[in-house]
């Protein structure tokens, strides 16, 4: 069970995560799952994913990221995409994936004001 | 070939079967010749050929038919003793007809010889090859005249022919082009490719433009290549299939449609520029009609510098376009749901109130999206924006550096 595929940082209570090189879809579910994984055992509040080394994002990858997103809601912490490239958003959007929901920003130091924003929301104090 | 003669001792009717089988050719005329050359027997066809009945033309001499000038310069009279000495001649020459018409004639001689061995007279054939050399000269005529260059090569690929057009296009002479094989005018690189071609055009030959969605290059003399269009087309001929192949310098038209090209895109970036006006914030003003193409441009230059400026808001000023239809309002969208995807709030600026009215009358949902009348408006939002997202993020770095939770 400790198969770790990515490197998870901790910085705070926040946790870091760079997906790089190419993925296929059995790699793409290992990852889900190690990621549900951390966040459970380290009782974090967030967690960023990285996608700035990403060129090529399919359909699959991006279901698979707003589920990590969903998971990570429900085990009481926020999670946000940080770092998609240009030409991965416009695929994206003319793929018609359903991302609407899900929170992003340019970089991981937005992303972690990002995190700080929604933490507000979730507690009820904005 | 048999000759029927009059001193034969064939059946009648063996002869009159001869005389009708002479008679049934209908494209060449017999004469037979005495030993002077002066008319023995004249055919029908010869009749019909030349004008002339029998009873015209026995026992005048070989002058006859001839022209003028063949007379003065004695040619009948050698041709003759040519073939007495030498046997049977064939060429071509110059004839009059009865009512002085010229014709070409492929003219074969053949002396007949007596039972001694003495030539005792001459068998003529005559052919009309006027037409034959009238299609020869005008298709040589055709290709000299035809505006592109054009190289006719055999199925061996070695050149047959080729125009003026071509050794001007090429800066080769006629003679260091025939009988060498295609590939001379072909850049050393494409060579081999180009005989596995050339042996796939002749397996299935047919009108076709070559290499269709390729640029191709022709060889110069000099070693200089250049653009060039090639159209094949298959001749049959008694020598087998010939391929004509018509080749256009196409050096001008390739530079301007790069410098078309060139302009295109210029103008592309041009028409969507997009304006850093504040730290984090980006303006792309829209002007004009927003097609496909445009809106293509425009989303990519947009996500671009937002990547390269990490800009958290970007400003749309639709001020600049005549009216927002769906398509318009489709394209504008994909462009707001992008932006988002990379982390960036998208503000719409300068809508009217036309502008409102039929958006809302058409049904067009812009979602979300925050919207101002005027610039000015929306650059105070996206300030707004910014000063909240800031406040959240120094609150974020304090508790990371003082460690306290949330």
């Amino acid at each position: 069970m400790t198969d770790d595929v990515v490197p998870v940082m901790q910085i705070g209570d926040t946790l870091l995560v760079a997906l790089q090189g190419d993925l296929d879809d059995t790699t793409v579910i290992r990852i889900e799952e190690q990621l549900t994984r951390e966040v459970s055992q380290t009782s974090a509040t967030g967690m960023l994913i990285d996608v700035s080394r990403l060129s090529v994002v399919d359909s699959f990858i991006a279901r698979v990221l707003a589920r990590i997103v969903a998971m990570v809601r429900l085990l009481g912490a926020q999670a946000a995409v940080v770092g998609i490239q240009p030409a991965v958003a416009i695929t994206l959007v003319e793929l018609g994936v359903p991302m609407g929901h899900l929170d992003t920003a340019l970089n991981a130091e937005q992303g972690l004001a990002l995190l700080r924003r929604l933490r507000r929301g979730d507690t009820g104090t904005d | 070939m048999t000759t029927p003669s009059v001193d034969e001792q064939d059946p009648r009717a063996g002869l009159r079967d001869l005389v009708t089988m002479l008679d049934a050719l209908t494209d060449h005329a017999v004469i037979k010749l005495g030993p002077d050359g002066e008319v023995v027997r004249w055919s029908r066809s010869a009749q019909a050929m030349t004008g002339y009945t029998e009873d015209e033309v026995v026992g005048r001499p070989p002058a006859l038919l001839r022209t003028q000038e063949d007379c003065d310069a004695g040619l009948p009279e050698q041709e003759l003793e040519t073939v007495r000495r030498d046997g049977p001649r064939s060429f071509q020459g110059w004839l009059v007809r009865n009512n002085g018409e010229r014709f070409l004639a492929h003219i074969s001689l053949t002396p007949v010889a007596g039972g001694d061995g003495a030539v005792t007279g001459f068998v003529e054939v005559l052919r009309d090859v006027t037409e034959t050399a009238r299609a020869e000269s005008l298709f040589h005529g055709l290709l000299e005249s035809a505006p592109d260059a054009m190289v006719i090569v055999g199925t061996d690929g070695r050149i047959a022919l080729v125009n003026r057009q071509a050794e001007v296009l090429f800066g080769f002479d006629r003679a260091e082009l025939v009988g060498r094989e295609i590939e001379m005018l072909v850049p050393p690189r494409f060579r081999d490719r180009h005989v596995g071609h050339r042996n796939g055009f002749l397996s299935n030959p047919k009108v076709r433009p070559m290499g269709a969605g390729l640029e191709l290059s022709g060889l110069r003399r000099d070693g200089t290549e250049f653009p060039i269009e090639i159209s094949l087309s298959p001749l049959q001929t008694a020598e087998g299939v010939l391929v004509a192949a018509a080749i256009r310098d196409v050096t001008e038209r390739r530079e301007t449609e790069q410098r078309l090209q060139r302009q295109r895109d210029e103008i592309l970036e041009l028409s969507t520029p997009v304006i850093q006006v504040w730290d984090k914030v980006l303006v792309m003003p829209i002007i004009g009609t927003l097609d496909t193409l445009r809106a293509t441009r425009l989303t990519e230059g947009l996500l671009e510098k937002i990547a390269q400026s990490q800009a958290e808001v970007a400003i749309l000023d639709i001020s600049g376009v005549p009216t927002i239809d769906t398509q318009v309002a489709q394209h504008l969208l994909k462009t707001v749901q992008a932006a988002a995807l990379m982390g960036t709030v998208s503000i719409m600026s300068g809508v009217r109130p036309e502008t409102a009215q039929s958006m809302v009358h058409l049904g067009i949902d812009m979602g979300r999206l925050r919207s101002r009348s005027t610039l000015q408006d929306a650059l105070q939002l996206a300030l707004a924006v910014l000063a909240e997202r800031a406040g959240t993020a120094e609150a974020a770095a304090r508790a990371l550096t003082s460690g306290e939770p949330r």
